[in-house]
């Protein structure tokens, strides 16, 4: 399969004026996204996500290193007729109703008519914007009815690729969920989707490979299964001999004591086979093995931590 | 964009910024003529009339700050007009009412307590009217109020002429604001009034008759236009009766055989019985003779009356008789400080006016280079008229309620007191021709060459007293002492007009 | 279609402006009240009359065209609908394009309002009319279209409030040409050359300015058609420059 993205090398830095510093806000990122995909761009706010987004989309223009969408240079004008954005918390001129919206941006797209009301009626429909609201100015809207509008306007065009830039951020409970179907269903038409979020359920939820990206830098790439496995087991063990405790201490980190019993909270799977040598070599007594699967959460928690975040 | 599109797009700016320059240079003489007049720099303007003009708003300012005045007129606050006048004009040169309210208003609304007018402020009034014309040269308006301040408030029969004759030829804006018409006739008609006033008759009748003429085609074009019509016949009035007034006083230049025919038909249009006229006496004899007598004389032939006389027109000569009518004499006093109580006699008929002028010693009409409203506060000068009423005329002049007007500064004083023909009314004049051929005076009679071609000399009367200061404020009383010779006044005013150029 | 559908959107948002149409509002109120005001003679009322008139146009016009070319483009960066636009298949130039011919229909619509409203005023109280004033009102549309052309060029690099002094000044220095053209012929050398830079360089505004030929009848010109088309021909070419600089700036731009 094709790389709907591919980005080698690319770098951003700003120079802040007023301290004449350079700020390095994307760094060397390497990063490929294959057609069809629904790929998660995960990181902090301020970690470089809409920035990396906006060189793609050719708003700004990077520093250094070269990219490609849909197989095009960036900001070309063919693959902007397949991609769209929906960028994050977005704003439309509230003047003008949700259908007069979608009818400028069809005009954008150089759709023609009658295509474009056609268009238009079966993408207010996919998004599930109530008909009443169609012709009202969007100053009426909700933040979700304006959302619905916001993924309405980057669906118009049928675009082979979506970017969507925090797209459930700001939402109620219900109105959340019924984005994210919304976005799945998108996913499932084989539409590759750019999905930036630090809203980790939601990703782990729809898509199928992610990265993580913090101050610029990538620090973690695969599918989700990949980077959650390496699962963490919890050991418990009572009777041993003094002395065995440093040595555990050294295989596994953290080691707790009490009453006579010994706990190991967390360690890896490769490591557990060792622990029982060690523990049965002291003459004492395996009370409990407990494997544990980590969330995406974790998973991103830990490969920040690491990073050096804080 | 590609590097080789943007480099073409820069190269592009090149030729259309020629253009822009090659336009620049096509516009800037159009734009010259639309400025029109040369403005004088904004100096002096406050700030919020100067971002205006920045803006391309001059006469948007200009017609905000004339719209002020108006309201000052109301009030009659008039010295809050002047500057504002100035300002216009500044802003905006083509605003003619701007010059012509402004130069009547200094002409006119300057007076004192008793209505008389601040003649200092003569010599700004015309300048403001002669820049304004400068400005405007193609419009008739200014210079024809420019010839109407002179025949009205000046009586400087030569100026107007010049003014009228310049506005003549100008061309007057038509409804659609195209400058493209014929100035109205009334330029002409107060052309003719210039002429006649300086003693010039028969070119006075000649432009009448060209009026005439334009007129009486007009008629013909328009039979049902009754404002054509009335033109007309005023027209035709105006010019019947100045060529009346030639003959019944010019009997002796009048060549028999043609003008007997001509009267004739004068009469008969002008309604008045043929017998009871002067000039349809058959006896051209008698009037060549007594011409003739005058010419051998010496002297210069006085119009005659000949015929049917008439009480006035039966002496050949007139002798004004000014101040010594009956043993009597003007009588200059002052009973109190400022105050002139002037009396005298004089045999012309009722109605003659006597101008009464009394001004610095040294002063002399300024020439001024450029328009100012401000004058010298420290001149004095008066100037009156009164009419003569069975033999005697006297006024008077209360100057001292207005020292603003009548400081009083100087050491001396010249009171002025003149009888001027052409200045007359035309029943006074017909007695003894326009420009005073036909008057006579042992003390006072002066004559003045002709100014122009074609124009007689003027005879008139003229009395002029030297006075101090202490006799103005009534501590020394004037007598016939102080009365200059009148050639000893000339060669003064001459020396004083030599000094000033120098 | 691409710029035309951004132009309409931008004509649509701008007469919904609130600031606008109050200046439209004042602007029309003040055409319509000139002729209660009173004067000495009917040749005054004509020329105050029709000088008003033109100026109010003309300050009206001003404001209008600078308020909407200083804020088409900040706007959109302001309320980040342009990064919807520019992420779609849309040209830089064609949204500098959309946007500047969007605040020059703005101009446009309000500036024929004041000039139909006008000459009505004028037919009424003169009771003929007096098509004459349409030539300055035209001549004041292409000098705000320059002028629009400008504040949408400086738009592209300056903030709105930095761009607001910056077009109203050069509006004013543009207007001073009976100044710098009579400099240009100067004895010193250096003002000499400044004078014709500026009086050639920059968009000279004053060029336009025909109100003393429409209110005085005795101004002439030897041509009126030819200096009115070469006014028009200047106007467009100069705004081409400036749209052609905005153009380069913004395809650089960061949004």
């Amino acid at each position: 399969m094709a790389a709907a993205i591919s980005i080698k090398g690319l770098t951003k830095k700003y120079l802040d004026v007023w301290n004449k510093t350079e700020i390095t806000a994307v760094d060397n990122l390497n990063l490929e996204v294959e057609e069809g995909e629904v790929f998660g761009f995960l990181g902090r706010n301020g970690a470089g996500k809409t920035t990396t987004i906006k060189m793609l989309l050719g708003l700004i223009f990077p520093t250094e290193g070269e990219a490609s969408v849909l197989g095009k240079p960036l900001g070309d004008i063919e693959a902007k007729a397949q991609v769209s954005y929906l960028p994050e918390n977005p704003y439309f001129y509230d003047n003008m109703s949700g259908w007069d919206v979608l009818d400028f941006y069809g005009r954008l797209f150089r759709i023609g008519e009658p295509e474009r009301s056609k268009r238009i009626q079966k993408v207010l429909e996919d998004v599930r914007l109530d008909p009443k609201a169609w012709k009202r100015p969007l100053r009426g809207y909700s933040k979700g009815m304006m959302q619905r509008i916001g993924i309405a306007q980057a669906l118009i065009n049928d675009p082979k690729l979506l970017f969507l830039d925090e797209p459930t951020s700001g939402l109620d409970p219900i109105a959340h969920a019924e984005l994210r179907d919304i976005i799945v269903n998108v996913g499932k038409q084989g539409k590759t989707v750019f999905l930036s979020s630090h809203q980790l359920p939601d990703v782990e939820m729809v898509c199928s490979r992610v990265s993580i990206i913090h101050r610029g830098k990538l620090l973690a790439m695969g599918p989700i299964s990949e980077l959650t496995a390496g699962e963490k087991v919890e050991i418990q063990a009572e009777g041993i001999q003094n002395g065995v405790l440093e040595k555990l201490q050294s295989l596994t980190g953290a080691v707790e004591q009490s009453q006579g019993r010994i706990r190991i909270p967390a360690t890896d799977a490769d490591k557990v086979s060792d622990v029982i040598d060690i523990v049965r070599g002291a003459k004492g007594k395996i009370i409990s093995v407990i494997p544990h699967k980590r969330t995406l959460e974790e998973v991103f928690v830990d490969t920040v931590l690491k990073a050096g975040g804080d | 964009m590609s590097p080789s599109t943007r480099k073409n797009l820069i190269i592009a700016i090149v030729p259309l910024m020629i253009a822009v320059v090659f336009l620049q240079s096509l516009l800037d003489p159009q734009l010259k003529q639309i400025r029109g007049a040369q403005r004088t720099p904004l100096v002096g303007l406050s700030n919020e009339f100067i971002l205006g003009p920045l803006l391309g708003l001059q006469q948007a300012v200009a017609g905000l700050l004339w719209i002020r005045a108006d309201e000052f007129f109301h009030e009659g606050d008039y010295d809050a007009i002047l500057p504002i006048v100035r300002m216009v004009t500044w802003l905006d040169p083509h605003q003619l009412d701007v010059y012509i309210t402004g130069a009547w208003h200094l002409s006119y609304n300057f007076t004192d307590s008793s209505e008389r007018s601040d003649r200092r402020y003569i010599p700004a009034a015309m300048k403001l009217l002669e820049e304004g014309d400068a400005n405007n040269p193609t419009v008739y308006d200014i210079a024809f109020e420019a010839g109407w301040q002179s025949i009205d408030k000046i009586k400087n029969y030569e100026q107007a002429e010049d003014w009228f004759r310049k506005a003549s030829l100008r061309k007057a804006a038509d409804e659609a604001g195209r400058v493209t018409k014929s100035p109205p006739m009334f330029v002409r008609h107060q052309l003719a009034h210039a002429l006649a006033r300086q003693g010039r008759i028969d070119e006075s009748l000649a432009v009448w008759k060209q009026c005439l003429t334009e007129s009486e085609e007009k008629v013909k074009e328009n039979p049902n236009d009754s404002s054509v019509r009335n033109v007309r016949d005023s027209q035709r009035h105006n010019y019947l009766l100045n060529l009346k007034r030639k003959f019944s006083r010019y009997t002796h230049e009048i060549d028999w055989p043609v003008d007997r025919a001509r009267t004739q038909s004068v009469n008969e249009q002008t309604g008045e019985p043929t017998p009871r006229d002067a000039y349809l006496m058959t006896d051209q004899k008698e009037v060549t003779s007594r011409a003739n007598a005058f010419r051998r004389a010496g002297e210069p032939v006085p119009p005659m009356g000949v015929g049917q006389p008439r009480p006035p027109a039966t002496r050949p000569l007139w002798d004004t008789a000014f101040d010594t009518q009956k043993g009597g004499t003007t009588t200059v006093t002052f009973p109190s400080a400022k105050v002139l109580d002037i009396k005298g006699q004089m045999a012309v008929g009722d109605g003659a006016r006597v101008t009464i002028r009394l001004q610095d010693e040294k002063w002399r009409e300024p020439k001024l280079k450029d328009f100012t409203f401000s004058v010298d506060r420290s001149v004095t000068l008066m100037q009156d008229q009164h009419s003569v009423r069975n033999y005697t005329w006297g006024r008077k002049i209360d100057m001292s309620k207005d020292p603003k007007m009548y400081s009083f500064s100087g050491e001396y004083y010249f009171l002025i007191l003149e009888f001027n023909p052409r200045q007359t009314s035309p029943f006074i004049q017909d007695r003894f021709g326009w420009s005073g051929e036909g008057i006579t005076d042992k003390k006072y009679l002066i004559t003045i060459p002709p100014m122009r071609e074609g124009q007689p000399p003027l005879r008139m009367i003229r009395k002029v007293y030297r006075l101090s200061r202490a006799q103005i404020m009534g501590s020394q009383p004037v007598t016939e002492k102080d009365v200059v010779p009148n050639a000893d006044f000339d060669r003064f005013q001459r020396e004083l007009q030599q000094t000033a150029s120098r | 279609m691409v710029t035309m559908a951004i132009a309409k959107q931008t004509l649509e948002d701008m007469l919904r402006r609130k600031i606008l149409l109050i200046l439209l509002i004042v602007a029309l109120g003040m055409i319509a009240l000139g002729p209660s005001v009173g004067f000495l003679s009917p040749r005054e009322s004509s020329v105050v009359l029709r000088s008003m008139g033109l100026a109010v146009i003309l300050i009206a016009g001003l404001l209008i065209t600078i308020l909407s070319g200083i804020q088409v483009i900040p706007t959109e960066v302001e309320r980040r609908t342009i990064y919807t636009v520019l992420s779609k298949p849309v040209q830089r130039y064609e949204f500098v394009l959309g946007k500047f011919l969007g605040g020059i229909f703005t101009v446009f619509v309000m500036i024929a309002a004041m000039g139909i409203v006008f000459l009505g005023v004028l037919a009424w109280q003169e009771r003929h009319f007096a098509p004459d004033m349409l030539k300055g009102v035209l001549l004041t549309f292409f000098q705000m279209m320059l002028l629009g052309a400008m504040a949408i060029f400086f738009s592209t690099f300056a903030t709105p409030v930095v761009n607001f002094f910056l077009s109203f000044s050069l509006f004013i220095v543009g207007n001073m040409s009976a100044v710098t053209e009579s400099l240009t012929s100067n004895k010193n050398p250096v003002t000499r050359i400044l004078a014709s830079i500026v009086h050639f360089l920059i968009p000279n505004f004053g060029n336009f300015n025909i109100q003393n030929k429409l209110i005085h009848p005795e101004v002439t010109i030897s041509n009126e058609t030819v200096f009115i088309v070469q006014n028009i021909v200047y106007a467009i070419i100069y705004s081409a420059v400036l749209l052609i600089l905005a153009i380069l700036v913004f395809d650089r731009r960061e949004v």
